[in-house]
């Protein structure tokens, strides 16, 4: 590739974030991905630890000041990954540099991982993975359309809003003129549309972007667009109309002749204003939890009140604040909402896609999480491509608004454990494929762009391959039954039900992992409770060839996650290698890390090793550790980790080059 | 802004957050009862949660809770009921009865009801507004009774706030009325009854329990486990009639080589005589946790041979290692000011080997102030603009960290430098309890099974003169007294922490730790009562009165952890990072009515354990079964590939 200078440097150091460890190896520059491989010499028994970083991934570079060990470089990731490497030689340190600058920043679509990509898939098997969401099936499923809501085609050649998807959902009495006049009135063209509709009350969540109303300008469309929609619900005689801005956005907004709904024009709406600050307001404030947490000596109060003035935790707490009062406004008065903010793709994404994940339980099932952000996010045109910084574009249209509707689904699934079928993983594993332009659904800005990208013919989707690795994402608590009887959740929002997201903000830092995970315990028990079963098949079968029939019979105890493990009789796939649940402990640095970077919490001097046979546990350095952790991990570290060293090398699946 | 805020958490016009009341605060306040009402509040309170998030205007089923308690009461043939439907403990009686009271409840307005005061418990109940709300907390818990206005309720109307020390203060207004008992007097008298010449209720509580809770500890089968005595260990009497030290307990663990003299000599030399003692002793390297108190070193910089000679023997009674290390708890800055006070601490120049680290731990004065803004902060309301730098405020995670970080760095100096370790504070029964146990619970897994946490409690805090009275103050009136302080709550808190670190270390679960703490208070139980041993000899808390494990451990099951795997001889070092520690709202502001437990997950374990054991016990048959037939048929399909993947049940989860 011409932009790599250096394919490879030796006698790199990598140095551990949290503590003033390092380790010694290689770096490799690829076309996709910068490679660091620890040097295994100085351990014996694995290899050494690879560390792969997409370029899609590096958010920035950063080359320091040569000091008398080398020249230090910094790279920061967009999954909040955060590695710094001291290069010994300058020259080598500026080619990588440079060769990353350029890789970082691709100039168009095509330079993206996700045209290069290939899984080893055929044609056919592509096109599968396209179709795993149909849109126009989901809007069935919600009953749509119906006697008051119908499919227009207003919009099939993009002509009336290009950041909308061609289908569109319309109340029945709304005439193409209308739609049109309306959409004249809209910011952007982006008229009131139907995204979910709540068929136990006929009450519909819309969509929109601000109205053009300036001052004192009015449209009689746009009125009776809003009355229409309206009238298709009978169990009210208003909507409330939801800007999600806070009042003072709005108004300023009105001196560049856009704004606010005038509740005397329109005839039975009620206006409410929700107070979720814009895009720039959210960057600063994730990058000032993210300054704050990346200290490393932190004191109780440093962290706290730097947790605090970030404001993070309290967007998050409006986002979910405003799905609530959507929720509840479908929900229990049974009131349809439009729900719109200045252009209706950030913040009218966040909240209606939340309030649907509130109020439907599909929703919170894997295919179901898929399918709403496809429906409110891909199709309805938020600007991934702008807000993730897929190409080289403006600094100040990044905004960490996906990020903040995963972590909004996250404190969710925090407060409702059994409410959803995937887990925390599923989220992170979503987070890191937004940013790595390795499938093709998030690229582009719009449905339109994404066309003319051809991306259903030249890339790969994303949801295919997540579906393949369901298991993966499975929660285990999760409980259907619990669905049913609670299908609207109301969380609580009290200010300690939000809380640091440890797993996404400090997914790559080692030390700051939790030494015991629930989520682990949990699968282990089930791979355990599976073995079981099949063992209990099996010498059920051999009892049958040996012609008796056994004592019990053979249908399984009743429990819960017996469904579970209907679904998959087979024996589970290998439990992706996850810092989260835990990478394979049989590698002997990583431990000798663990095991210093506990010291240096403690505080004490260095101590010599020791050789007992009591273990320390989430800390122990020594070879007494390694029996202890087979029971720990039970048989699945030791048997189906080492099946897969492929895999081993690989952090959190980004697949492997095959170029 | 304000509109949505109410309508999010549910308060819409003509609905309260929680549905109604009984369900609301009913289910919150309700929890004090003791016995297996406690374990039944915790599921109310949960149920409570799940039917309120059905739909918020549907009213959950919520059965009279009197009726509920007689059945969740194990022991519930003893309660009788008397009028109004108080439920009684054996041994409880009456004491007046109050109408027309008002609950002045922080969350849903006013509530007129039935006050009832027995010798434990302050009974509330109200029957407006067509649903049974329950008020109960016990006296133990009331710290001090404060007047306060009620305005617009009329001029004979009283207001009174009882100011508790489990973090909330539930407030009444009552009429004055000739006819009627004053309220303040009978509660004033009840609620403290030390002060007032009466017996705690512990001595009047009459429940016959199948286990006898009295029987977990026993000081000498402890050091047993430990290995003791050895040859440089012995178990010494020394202290049997409490003459060395009033505070210790009777059974000490000494060095061997050491005269009775000497010990004597160096019990002058301590604070309070509390001479160094063993308190755990490491299996392997026989590195050992030594307590005592500051050395009475004074301004003038005293010495005693036979202290620095003890300390040696100390050292040297563990091969492993040539260094001892001592950690003072306190500050460095009030160690050297102690001095002046004729305290003080070990001078390295004259205790060879010696490494003396300070812990820097502020005082106990410190804690209860930190606890106080605690209160301020999670009750009655929230606010919810500055939760954290509130939190932050109060420096209570700050201490906490101190601890765990202290207990770190003694267990590592154990575990890893296999050096023995001298633990003092000033007297050596608060700050120094803390940090042995705690040192002790991530050394010794026996210490973090049900039994075992027993244990450790009995022995570090019970045994080794904890204050426990002073620190609470049980049944007594001085409110102000600067004696108390909430050390044990921050120990039970670090332990709280560690549990969350280690969801599958702790064989008990999140509801022992608070049943713990409320009857630290409740004086329900002898466990926690009076200073020392001695004191505890002379009042005959054992034979008269009942023991807070005899309660746990006849339904043990309520209070064990799903998750719990033995992790047999496994060292925990919990994360001190700020990030790692959180402040224990499911405890501290559990009163909130919005407070919401989180969705019993635990359930789903217990499921999945009872359908393992039962898949487990199938495959066993099952391979019986094969096996039997397999012997007269040939059979190279041995059982073996069976018996792999059957036993990791037992070791891995």
């Amino acid at each position: 590739m011409e932009h790599i200078r250096t394919p490879k440097v030796e006698q790199v150091r990598l140095l551990d974030r949290f503590s003033s460890k390092s380790t010694n190896g290689t770096l490799y520059l690829t076309a996709t991905h910068l490679i660091f491989v620890e040097s295994s010499s100085n351990n014996s028994t694995s290899a050494g630890q690879e560390i792969w970083i997409l370029h899609h991934h590096i958010a920035s570079v950063e080359k320091l000041s040569l000091t008398t060990t080398g020249c230090p470089l910094v790279i920061q990731c967009r999954n909040f990954r955060m590695v710094q490497f001291v290069v010994q030689r300058e020259r080598d340190c500026h080619d990588i540099y440079s060769s990353l600058l350029r890789l970082l920043r691709p100039v168009c679509y095509e330079e993206l991982y996700a045209f290069s990509y290939n899984p080893k898939q055929n044609d056919q098997q592509r096109e599968e993975g396209w179709q795993l969401i149909d849109l126009g099936a989901e809007f069935e499923r919600m009953g749509v359309p119906c006697d008051q809501w119908q499919l227009t085609d207003v919009n099939r050649d993009y002509k009336v809003c290009e950041t909308y998807p061609r289908d569109l959902y319309v109340p029945i009495t709304a005439s193409k003129p209308i739609i049109v006049g309306s959409s004249k009135f809209r910011s952007k063209g982006r008229f009131p549309v139907l995204t979910y509709f709540y068929q136990e009350k006929k009450a519909a969540v819309c969509r929109c972007s601000q109205p053009l109303s300036g001052f004192s300008a009015r449209c009689l469309e746009d009125e009776s667009l809003l009355q229409a929609i309206s009238k298709a619900n009978h169990n009210s005689r208003f909507v409330y109309v939801m800007d999600t801005r806070p009042k003072l956005n709005a108004l300023a907004n009105r001196a560049a002749g856009k704004g606010y709904e005038n509740e005397d024009n329109y005839s039975n709406i009620r206006f409410q204003f929700v107070g979720i600050e814009n895009i720039h307001v959210m960057r600063t404030s994730l990058q000032k939890l993210l300054e704050v947490i990346g200290t490393r000596p932190l004191s109780m109060s440093d962290y706290l009140v730097g947790l605090e003035s970030s404001g993070w935790l309290r967007h998050i707490k409006a986002v979910v604040d405003a799905a609530i009062f959507l929720t509840k406004a479908v929900t229990v008065e049974g009131v349809s909402v439009l729900v719109h903010c200045s252009d209706g793709w950030d913040r009218t994404a966040q909240v209606c896609s939340l309030g649907s994940l509130l109020m439907d339980p599909y929703y919170r099932t894997i295919k179901g999480f898929m399918v709403l952000i496809e429906k409110d996010w891909i199709s309805f045109g938020h600007k991934f491509a702008d807000r993730c910084d897929q190409l080289d574009g403006d600094p100040k249209e990044v905004s960490p608004i996906f990020t903040q509707f995963l972590e909004c689904v996250w404190q969710l699934t925090e407060q409702f454990p059994q409410a959803f079928e995937f887990s925390e993983w599923f989220l992170l594993q979503i987070h890191e494929h937004v940013h790595s332009c390795q499938y093709g659904n998030f690229l582009g800005n719009n449905q339109r762009q994404r066309e003319e990208l051809q991306l259903r013919e030249r890339t790969h989707s994303l949801w295919a391959f997540l579906m393949s690795e369901k298991q993966n994402y499975l929660n285990p608590f999760y409980s259907p039954a619990y669905s049913e009887a609670h299908p609207v959740l109301e969380p609580s929002t009290l200010p300690y039900h939000f809380k640091f997201w440890r797993n996404m903000y400090h997914q790559f830092d080692r030390s700051m992992h939790p030494r015991q995970s629930i989520l682990k315990t949990i699968l282990t028990l089930r791979e355990n409770s599976q073995k079981a079963e099949s063992t209990l098949q099996a010498l059920e079968t051999r009892l049958q060839q040996l012609g008796v029939t056994p004592v019990a019979t053979s249908d399984p105890p009743a429990a819960p996650p017996t469904r579970i493990q209907r679904s998959n009789s087979n024996t589970l796939p290998p439990r992706p290698d996850s810092l989260i649940l835990g990478a394979p402990i049989n590698h002997k640095e990583v431990q000798r890390h663990e095991e210093e970077d506990e010291q240096e919490e403690v505080g004490e001097e260095a101590m010599e090793s020791t050789d007992t046979e009591r273990t320390v546990e989430g800390s122990s350095g020594t070879d007494s550790r390694k029996q202890s952790y087979g029971e720990l991990e039970g048989t699945y570290n030791s048997d189906v980790a080492k099946e897969e060293p492929a895999v081993v090398s690989l952090e959190f699946g980004v697949a492997r080059m095959t170029c | 802004m304000e509109k949505q805020a109410g309508a999010a958490d549910g308060a819409g016009p003509n609905r309260n957050p929680w549905g109604s009341p009984t369900n609301g605060s009913g289910a919150g306040d309700a929890g004090d009862s003791p016995t297996g009402s406690h374990v039944e509040w915790c599921k109310q309170l949960i149920a409570a949660t799940i039917s309120s998030q059905i739909s918020g205007s549907v009213q959950p089923d919520f059965v009279n809770r009197d009726n509920k308690n007689l059945s969740a009461l194990r022991y519930g043939a003893q309660v009788k009921m008397f009028q109004n439907q108080v439920p009684l403990l054996p041994g409880e009686t009456i004491n007046t009865t109050v109408k027309d009271v008002m609950y002045i409840c922080p969350f849903s307005g006013l509530l007129n009801g039935t006050l009832t005061i027995t010798d434990y418990k302050l009974y509330f109940t109200s029957v407006e507004k067509e649903s049974h709300f329950v008020l109960d907390v016990n006296l133990g818990v009331i710290s001090r009774l404060e007047t306060i206005s009620v305005p617009n309720q009329g001029e004979n109307t009283k207001g009174l706030e009882l100011v508790c020390k489990d973090m909330r203060s539930p407030r009444f207004a009552y009429k004055t009325d000739e006819s009627q008992p004053d309220i303040v007097e009978v509660l004033n008298k009840h609620a403290f009854p030390l002060s007032h010449s009466l017996p705690l209720f512990a001595f009047l509580y009459k429940e016959q329990f199948p286990v006898d809770g009295w029987k977990v500890f026993d000081a000498a089968a402890e050091y047993r486990r430990q290995g003791l005595p050895n040859e440089s260990w012995t178990i010494s009497k020394i202290n049997s009639t409490y003459e060395l030290c009033d505070t210790y307990p009777s059974i000490l663990v000494i060095p061997t080589n050491i005269t009775d003299d000497d010990i004597k000599r160096v019990a002058l030399f301590r604070a309070k005589h509390r001479i160094p003692v063993l308190s755990w002793i490491h299996p392997e390297s026989q590195a050992t946790i030594v307590r005592c108190s500051q050395p009475l070193v004074g301004p003038s910089d005293r010495r005693c041979k036979e202290d620095e000679h003890f300390l040696q023997i100390i050292m040297d009674a563990n091969a492993q290692s040539h260094k001892l290390t001592i950690f003072d708890a306190r500050q460095s800055s009030v160690a050297i000011t102690n001095k002046a006070k004729d305290g003080g601490y070990e001078s390295e120049s004259f205790y060879s080997n010696v490494e003396l680290n300070f812990l820097e731990i502020p005082n106990i004065h410190v804690m209860r102030e930190s606890l106080r803004k605690m209160k301020d902060v999670v009750y009655p309301t929230i606010d919810e603009a500055h939760w954290h730098s509130a939190i932050d405020q109060t420096h209570w995670l700050e201490y906490i960290r101190l601890l765990l970080a202290g207990a770190a760095k003694i267990a590592d100096k154990l575990e890893s430098g296999k050096t023995s370790v001298v633990v003092h504070c000033s007297d050596g029964w608060d700050r120094t309890a803390q940090l042995t146990s705690l040192a002790m619970l991530m050394l010794d897994s026996y210490y973090r099974t049900l039994r075992g946490f027993q244990v450790l409690v009995e022995k570090e805090w019970i045994s080794f003169g904890h204050k426990f009275s002073a620190r609470v103050g049980h049944g007594d009136e001085n409110h102000a007294n600067s004696e108390r302080s909430p050390l044990f709550i921050q120990f039970i808190d670090c332990v709280w922490q560690m549990s969350r670190q280690f969801p599958a270390a702790f064989e008990f679960n999140e509801l022992f730790l608070i049943t713990v703490l409320d009857h630290l208070y409740s004086c329900l139980f002898g466990t926690f009562l009076y200073n020392s041993e001695q004191e505890r000899m002379a009042k005959e808390v054992q034979a008269k009165t009942v023991s807070l494990w005899s309660y746990i451990n006849s339904q043990p099951e309520d209070f064990t952890n799903p998750f719990y795997v033995d992790y047999e001889n496994h060292v925990l070092y919990p994360l001190v990072s700020s990030r790692h520690l959180e402040l224990w709202t499911s405890y501290y502001a559990r009163w909130n009515p919005r407070m919401r437990p989180q969705v019993p997950v635990h359930q789903t374990l217990k499921e999945m354990l009872i359908l393992r054991a039962e898949l487990q016990r199938r495959v066993e048959e099952l391979q019986r079964e094969a096996s039997s037939h397999s012997l007269s048929s040939s059979s190279e399909h041995s059982p073996s590939p069976t018996h792999t993947t059957g036993t990791p049940l037992h070791t891995a989860v």
